[in-house]
């Protein structure tokens, strides 16, 4: 048997920011004054902090370097230059459009592209991408296979379009009925669930099959924001690519697309900064005439120059091998410690973050007492531990004001990058085992605030009861 | 003869009240070089990339150099998605130097436009300004809205030189006011009321009209004007400092007065503001929205979330947050205000004495050449100030703007150039960056390009985007 060699972390700490532990009277006090929402917590009183994985990494001193060498010139920016070169290296794209984070392609992308009365087919929705498609007219059709709706069913490829659903959608709206596909490599909301690369040639290949009136095949766009966790996944997991560089994985699972959005907040290693990517020389065109309104310049896209040099550099270190390696293994260390202790998580463990099923976790709390938000909330009393809820309230309401109800009902522990050790990992874990052990105390939540969009970010909620764990509450 | 007041073209304080601690180098480019350079991005400035810039004064925004504090900031920025102490120290900031108890930060000054106007404005409202910047009538009018310029006539004069240029005028206001469909609590709607106002807004300084300020008079009865029509008022704060500043040099009753309580009273006036960090907050990237409803806060925090970022974020970096809220305790500085003042002042009055036609008096961020006296045989449907702003770079590998035809666009309606009343090229200072040696190649530049105006040609449009066409339009010689 090959011997199993324990892996540290491919850098060494150059710097550091204190956290602070606070005490439970502490935390009890500011989960309510937060609403019991996580994301109203303020960042002091969080000790370890898995909210998200969004802007959240620890730079390199490369990137660093690259901030002090930041052109700050309006039009024309060198940093500029560097980001597309390193686009059209990393990705391949030939045209790309700096925005000032991800969500500023996606509303670019959606304007551009989907005219009233459109479907856009998609693996698994994503909060603000579908917000940003239904603004523009669009109706989003979910298409990713079946198991990714199904928290414990193991598969290596849980993120994969289901293609007959695909097909279906296709025979059923006609191809000029739908922009684009759109294929987020890995799917955040299955759980950090990565796509095959088999499955990304098949729904270009279906795509091309499927001609729209102007001659054009549909389009495939990729929501890349973890793309190379998606092309380490290939390299671990998909016949014929083991010991295939990431770089030369993800080149091939871009080629199968016509561009993408980018979050350069996640893969790209930076605090801030996204782009779009198009090989279509019209579509540039056109996102560069709509940047201007909402971004910026096309040089700079509303981020300073010196972001776009940062993003630059990470592009290059988020496909390093040893990197992916360390990162994918630490998400992976958190979760086999969990499942271990019998606690029901999302399997398997994906790229970014462990995902607790709080259905199966607290079994007593019906889907409409929010029993994810109530055990991300349990989880910061313990131990100041901050995760987010993926579930009834991020799902929001449909267009007749009735909630979702998504089969999935998560609480996501995402992992920023290169930020915690392993030892804050255990923290994490033994904090959730405890729960897990004490979970009948745990009750359910009601809203007492909610806000008309994207309800998750600002809503607050109140115990049904003031028994268990929630015995604290104040009348 | 008396020596010039302070603020006053020909008054300079005696040096910089900063040292420089890191520097950037940069590049003449020769005469063939920028030829060629030229000709490849179609005559328009905005398409060269820096490096082939010697003195950048494309603008004033996000330009700035900051201090060793601010990168200090940087490193102490917290980005954590939620509840960053990054934004508490932001919100600090905001309630200190201007009054506001609730902010949203944004990426940049258009974002916070953007958030609030898709808050306020419907299809079929009128937006009165005194005069409106291009992304904030471009904002206007994405939302379906009209933009209305109440500026004095004053402001249109390029050489009356008057100390507050850029004053709403009150008679206009109240008259536009008075045609609001909403009728004000308790009583019937005028006859002939034909508008729906959401708000009126001022920009502080004055932009478009050469970066003039507005009176603490204006401003006041402005204020009183639209209470007393039940319409609420905001600021386009991007240049306040500057502002107040002026209105410490200029109004009777304010020499002695600090400019941070200058500033408290400007804010006063209103219901909240508009920021780009970029300018006065002394910053190379964020904005945000200042408030003082809930209500109106908590409906912009729904479109913060969509467009821009978590409203503890609003789409910047933490350290993004902690730059800008020390930046705009810096800038409020008495001493680095009389520097930045006097630094353009010294730029205007090199000007003038080589006979370089100019908008006066000169404004707070920027000198303005008055294309159509500095080219006066150049018809209009040639872009004389595009023409000129590049002929400066040609000549010394300057960089300025032009702020006119181009830039003020085709009237929606009719699809016809908007020729507005001045045509003109910024050449817009950047905070802290450049020294006065720079100013002064600067001017040579101009006077050279003065010398032979006689040899400049027009340009014609080769290629014009719909929105926003300066940014992206190529020209040719004709």
């Amino acid at each position: 048997m090959a011997r199993q060699r324990r892996l540290a972390e491919p850098y060494k700490i150059k710097m550091v920011e204190p956290i602070k532990m606070t005490t439970r009277a502490e935390r009890e006090t500011e989960l309510q004054k937060a609403g019991f929402n996580t994301f109203l917590l303020e960042s002091p009183k969080v000790y370890i902090d898995l909210l998200t994985d969004s802007g959240t990494s620890a730079m390199s001193d490369n990137q660093w370097a690259g901030m002090m060498l930041g052109d700050e010139a309006y039009a024309g920016s060198v940093n500029w230059r560097h980001l597309w070169d390193a686009v059209e290296d990393i990705y391949g794209f030939k045209y790309m459009c700096p925005t000032h984070q991800g969500r500023g392609a996606e509303h670019l992308i959606s304007q551009i592209l989907i005219k009233p009365g459109d479907f856009v087919p998609g693996n698994m929705y994503f909060t603000t991408t579908r917000e940003h498609q239904e603004r523009a007219g669009g109706t989003f059709v979910d298409v990713v296979i079946d198991q990714a709706h199904d928290a414990q069913q193991d598969h290596p490829f849980k993120g994969n379009v289901d293609l007959g659903k695909l097909e279906a959608l296709i025979q059923k709206v006609g191809p000029d009925k739908i922009p684009y596909v759109s294929v987020a490599v890995t799917v955040n909301m299955a759980g950090g669930q990565p796509v095959s690369m088999a499955n990304l040639r098949a729904v270009r290949e279906l795509c091309g099959r499927h001609k729209r009136s102007d001659g054009r095949p549909i389009r495939v766009l990729f929501d890349a924001t973890r793309c190379a966790e998606n092309a380490y996944f290939i390299q671990q997991r998909e016949e014929g690519y083991r010991g295939k560089p990431v770089r030369a994985i993800l080149r091939e699972m871009m080629s199968y697309g016509d561009g993408c959005t980018m979050s350069g907040k996640k893969d790209n290693l930076v605090n801030i900064g996204g782009f779009a990517a198009t090989n279509e020389k019209d579509v540039y065109d056109k996102l560069t005439q709509l940047v201007v309104v909402f971004e910026g310049m096309p040089t700079y896209g509303g981020l300073a120059g010196r972001d776009m040099e940062a993003m630059a550099r990470g592009i290059y270190e988020m496909v390093d091998d040893d990197y992916l390696a360390f990162r994918i293994g630490q998400v992976r260390y958190l979760g086999e410690q969990l499942i271990a202790a019998g606690v029901p998580i999302v399997r398997p463990v994906g790229g970014h973050a462990v995902f607790l099923d709080a259905r199966a976790f607290l079994d007593h709390v019906p889907q409409a007492e929010y029993p994810a938000q109530a055990l991300a909330a349990a989880l910061y009393v313990d131990s100041g531990v901050r995760g987010m809820e993926r579930g009834n309230v991020s799902a929001g309401r449909d267009k007749a004001g009735q909630e979702r109800f998504p089969k999935l009902e998560l609480v996501r522990l995402t992992i920023p990058r290169r930020v915690y050790t392993n030892s804050h990992m255990d923290v994490v874990a033994d904090s959730v085992i405890h729960l897990h052990g004490e979970r009948k105390d745990i009750g359910g939540l009601k809203l007492v605030y909610e806000p008309p969009q994207l309800r998750f970010f600002t809503a607050r909620f109140a115990p049904l009861e003031r028994v268990g764990l929630w015995e604290f509450v104040e009348g | 003869m008396d020596s010039p007041k302070a603020g006053e073209p020909g008054w300079w304080p005696e040096a910089e009240p900063f040292r420089i601690k890191v520097v950037e180098a940069i590049r003449r480019t020769t005469r063939p070089e920028r030829e060629k350079l030229i000709e490849e991005v179609g005559f328009n400035v905005f398409g060269l990339r820096s490096e082939a810039v010697y003195i950048d004064l494309l603008t004033d925004s996000g330009t700035s150099a900051m201090s060793d504090a601010q990168w200090a900031g940087l490193m102490v920025g917290d980005e954590a998605y939620a509840g960053s102490r990054s934004f508490y120290r932001l919100q600090e900031a905001v309630a200190g130097v201007m009054g506001f108890p609730l902010v949203i930060p944004t990426h940049q000054g258009r974002a916070a436009e953007n958030v609030l106007f898709t808050t306020l404005v419907r299809p079929g409202d009128v937006v009165p300004n005194n005069m409106h910047f291009d992304t904030t009538r471009a904002h206007v009018e994405h939302r379906g809205g009209t933009a209305l310029d109440l500026v004095t006539e004053d402001a249109y004069d390029p050489v009356a030189d008057l100390p507050f240029k850029g004053n709403i005028d009150l008679d206009k206001l109240e008259k536009t006011l008075a045609r609001r469909q909403e009728p004000t609590a308790g009583t019937a709607p005028a006859a002939g009321a034909d508008l729906s106002i959401p708000f009126v807004l001022i920009t502080v300084t004055c932009n478009s009209a050469g970066g003039q300020p507005v009176s603490m008079a204006n401003l006041r009865a402005a204020s009183e004007i639209c209470r007393r029509h039940e319409v609420p008022l905001y600021l386009d704060a991007a240049r306040f400092a500057e502002n107040a500043f002026f209105i410490k040099l200029r109004e009777p009753g304010y020499g002695n007065r600090a400019v941070r309580e200058i500033a408290r009273e400007m804010f006063s006036y209103v219901d909240g503001c508009t920021m780009s960090g970029k300018k006065d907050g002394l910053v190379n990237i964020g904005g945000f929205i200042a408030l003082r409803d809930p209500e109106v806060y908590q409906r912009a925090t729904v479109w913060a979330v969509l467009f821009e970022g978590f409203p503890t974020y609003g789409g910047l970096a933490g350290r993004d947050m902690e730059a800008m809220a020390r930046g705009l305790e810096e800038v409020v500085d008495e001493d680095y205000l009389a520097y930045r003042v006097g630094h353009v002042a010294y730029l205007g009055r090199s000007l003038k004495e080589a006979g370089v036609p100019i908008i006066e008096p000169v404004g707070g961020h920027a000198v303005y050449l008055d294309a159509l006296r500095f080219l006066p045989n150049l018809p209009r449907e040639q872009y004389p100030a595009q023409a000129l702003t590049v002929e400066l770079y040609l000549e010394g590998g300057v960089r300025g703007v032009e702020i006119g035809t181009v830039l003020a666009g085709r009237d929606p309606a009719t699809g016809e150039n908007r020729f507005p009343r001045l045509e003109m090229v910024r050449l817009a200072i950047p905070r802290r960056v450049y020294t006065r040696q720079h100013l002064d190649v600067v001017a040579g530049t101009c006077r050279r390009v003065l010398e032979r105006r006689g040899q400049l040609r027009g340009l014609a449009f080769t290629h014009e985007p719909p929105v926003l066409r300066h940014f992206t339009a190529r020209f040719e010689r004709l």
